[in-house]
């Protein structure tokens, strides 16, 4: 009799460790992983398609549905490749605010991210709490954007209205709570020694591949690459804005645990951000100019863009978030093709590092890495 | 006790613990975790997310569904036990709703699965996803809640149209028919 | 050395985006001498329908965090059925990229082994990307004609 030795295992798509719809095809022997190949294609919409029918104004709303966590990255990059297209400089008070709402939107992914992280290793406070907190972030999306996740509220010429007038409080409110929260956080997550001993040296994507493989934001940071889009081609406010970078090996508070872009260090990384954020939206509360919020241009909805080829990317939490748009001076783009971060993080970089890892780091070494299948198929 | 009155205890009952499928298809799955976790609360309705279809009772269908994920959606449907109930979240599930001419979103989730209650709102708030659950448990109440009863009743319909979107073809039904026969 | 050195033919757009325009056959070339010249980090791969052209454009894209400026490498190759070589030991991510690619656009790709479906399932039509693919038309042909439930 033989003695069967792989096993195929099918994680997703009805899964609650696989991130969102998307499934992984393991194949296992014994515990550990030999080989992985990523499935999606589960919530492709055709944007890309939908995005050529319609004008350049009615694209706004579809964009932002690229990213569920992180909606208004989309419409920034988006925007951006628009006024870029067309030449436009938008007013300053614009650019702080768009500072700011990318800011808010950052700190609300991370935490689902954080949270997530944790969640997967067993801790499942830190989910209940992510969730939460990134909730009062909500209700002050709500307060200025009107809605609570989807929020267009970034367009070609800058932003849609201006901020309420007790935004300021709104946010400096929020930004308080959550200062108070991170200490726990730290204590709950990053010096609990489960989270330490599971999280460490496991899911490595190594410093001298990342940059080939195509690894960015938060993940290539933690490889050791001081690497932000934020800083290398500043966009809205940030370079008025005087922030840091968090990379390893300057994890601040926390511990140098491992080399290389492990689940711990990139937990760190991103935990790190968050306060680097909160310092960002005060800062940019502080130095915003009055003026107006959008350029005054007549018919928004008959705009030609001249023709040619534009490609903006921002620094979303996940990677870098490009936009690849293509005029030929018509009412509608000619082609839009997005980059979405999770395309190599997701498929390449995962079906690369999986093998060797036990089943159980499987799951969270994919959530660390912030695979969110909507931006790999759109 | 007769039958009658039996099946009403049994409704009575399972309203006050109705388990959720976990399965996010859709972008409206992010509304979900709020409403899973501590700010809204939704075990203290006795309900709870479940990892596998064969314990749960609901399921939401959150959002647009690609073809792909449609035939995942069938399969984690059949696979739940009798009674079970669907509710339909956001316009999406509804006629489409932003995708309405895209290639690979099916429009309208009733032609497939039946639906029981449906969520308005191109993603709906937490609230109005609670509100549903509300309305679904007074329909159980009441017996109003049969959609499964109806797939049973309606099996070779649903089937025909699960059949010609699985292979993005309205001539397949043919085949079908032929299928039957045999 | 940045590009606008190594290459005279490339174009400056914008500020921080320069443009190369070249033939099918060089394009392996210009990608390794520019990965081996600071632009290391591969952006992304995309395909453009320019139907009245009846040419499909393939731009390489390429970053430089070393000059902070990005490359597009374009090329153009004709509509029905010509192939390009796979670029995929230059860049793994390129894989996808062409396997994307050769599903949305049917172009084909030589020397890449991993062309299976990515995204679509079973789908028997045209590769919906192409502009002569009209989804308005399919969805109501389509999905508005599939029927509805009927109950007695
Ligand atoms: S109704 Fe809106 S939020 Fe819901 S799935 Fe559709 S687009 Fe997304």
């Amino acid at each position: 009799m033989t003695i069967q030795k792989e096993f195929e295992l099918f994680i997703g798509p009805n899964h609650p460790g696989a991130t969102g719809n998307m499934s992984y095809h393991i194949w296992v022997e014994g515990d550990k992983v030999k080989k992985a190949e990523t499935r999606v294609g589960y919530l492709h919409r055709g944007f890309e398609k939908l995005m050529e029918k319609r004008i350049w104004m009615q694209n706004v709303p579809l964009v932002c549905r690229i990213c569920v966590p992180e909606p208004d990255v989309n419409e920034a990059a988006y925007s951006m490749a628009v006024e870029d297209l067309m030449g436009w400089e938008i007013p300053e008070r614009a650019k702080y605010i768009r500072t700011i709402i990318l800011e808010m939107a950052r700190i609300g992914a991370h935490l689902l991210t954080v949270g997530g992280i944790a969640a997967s290793l067993g801790i499942y406070t830190a989910a209940q709490w992510g969730v939460g907190d990134r909730d009062y972030l909500l209700d002050v999306f709500e307060e200025i954007t009107g809605a609570r996740v989807y929020h267009i509220y970034i367009w070609p010429g800058g932003v849609r209205w201006d901020l309420p007038k007790n935004a300021k409080e709104l946010i400096t409110k929020v930004l308080d709570y959550l200062e108070s929260r991170l200490p726990l956080y730290d204590d709950l997550i990053m010096n609990n020694k489960v989270f330490v001993r599971r999280a460490a040296d496991v899911g490595v994507v190594p410093k001298d591949k990342a940059v080939e493989w195509g690894v960015t934001g938060p993940n290539l940071r933690a490889a050791g690459y001081e690497y932000d889009i934020r800083k290398l081609e500043p966009y809205a406010a940030y370079d008025k804005i005087d922030f840091e970078v968090p990379y390893y090996p300057k994890l601040g508070e926390y511990e140098v645990l491992s080399e290389g872009s492990d689940i711990y260090t990139r937990t760190a990384i991103r935990m790190l951000e968050i306060q680097q954020s909160i310092k960002i939206i005060r800062q940019a509360l502080k130095d915003m100019p009055e003026g107006d919020v959008i350029l005054k241009h007549p018919q928004w909805f008959a705009w030609k863009v001249p023709a040619g080829y534009a490609y903006t990317h921002v620094e979303s939490s996940k990677g870098e978030f490009g936009y690849f748009v293509v005029s030929d001076g018509g009412k509608k783009p000619v082609r839009v093709h997005v980059r979405g971060p999770s395309y190599t993080h997701g498929i390449n970089v995962l079906e690369t590092i999986a093998p060797g890892l036990n089943i159980a780091d499987f799951a969270p070494t994919a959530i660390s890495l912030d695979v969110c299948p909507p931006d790999i198929e759109r | 006790m007769n039958h009658e009155n039996w099946s009403k205890l049994a409704r009575i009952m399972s309203k006050r613990s109705l388990w959720m499928i976990h399965f996010c298809t859709g972008c409206g799955a992010m509304e979900m975790p709020p409403v899973m976790t501590s700010r809204y609360d939704m075990e203290r309705f006795g309900m709870h997310a479940m990892a596998t279809p064969r314990q749960a009772d609901v399921f939401l269908v959150t959002g647009y569904l690609a073809v792909k994920t449609l035939k995942r959606v069938v399969q984690v449907y059949e696979q739940m036990r009798d009674p079970k109930y669907v509710i339909g979240f956001g316009s999406c599930t509804i006629n489409g709703g932003m995708y309405w001419d895209s290639y690979n979103t099916i429009k309208d989730l009733s032609k497939y699965i039946p639906v029981d209650v449906y969520i308005a709102g191109c993603m709906p708030r937490p609230e109005a996803i609670m509100d549903s659950f509300l309305k679904l448990f007074d329909m159980i109440d009441k017996g109003e809640a049969i959609g499964w009863q109806k797939y049973h009743k309606y099996y070779d319909q649903y089937k025909r149209n699960q059949r010609m979107a699985f292979s993005y073809r309205l001539d397949e039904v043919k085949d079908i028919k032929e299928d039957d026969k045999e | 050395m940045m590009a606008k050195e190594l290459f005279p033919e490339a174009q400056e757009i914008r500020k921080g985006r320069i443009r190369i325009e070249t033939q099918k056959d060089k394009v392996g070339e210009i990608i390794k001498k520019l990965k081996d010249n600071g632009y290391e980090h591969f952006v992304m791969l995309s395909c453009v329908d320019w139907i009245k052209e009846g040419k499909f454009e393939l731009v390489y894209q390429m970053w430089s965090y070393q000059y902070k400026e990005h490359v597009m490498i374009s090329i153009k190759i004709n509509r029905d059925g010509e192939s390009m070589l796979s670029m995929r030991h230059l860049f793994p991510q390129i894989e996808t990229y062409e396997r994307e690619i050769h599903e949305m656009f049917g172009v084909n790709f030589i020397g890449n082994p991993n062309l299976k479906e990515f995204i679509l399932e079973g789908w028997p039509h045209m590769p919906p990307m192409r502009k002569d693919f009209d989804t308005e038309k399919f969805v109501k042909d389509f999905y508005y004609k599939i029927p509805e439930v009927k109950e007695e």
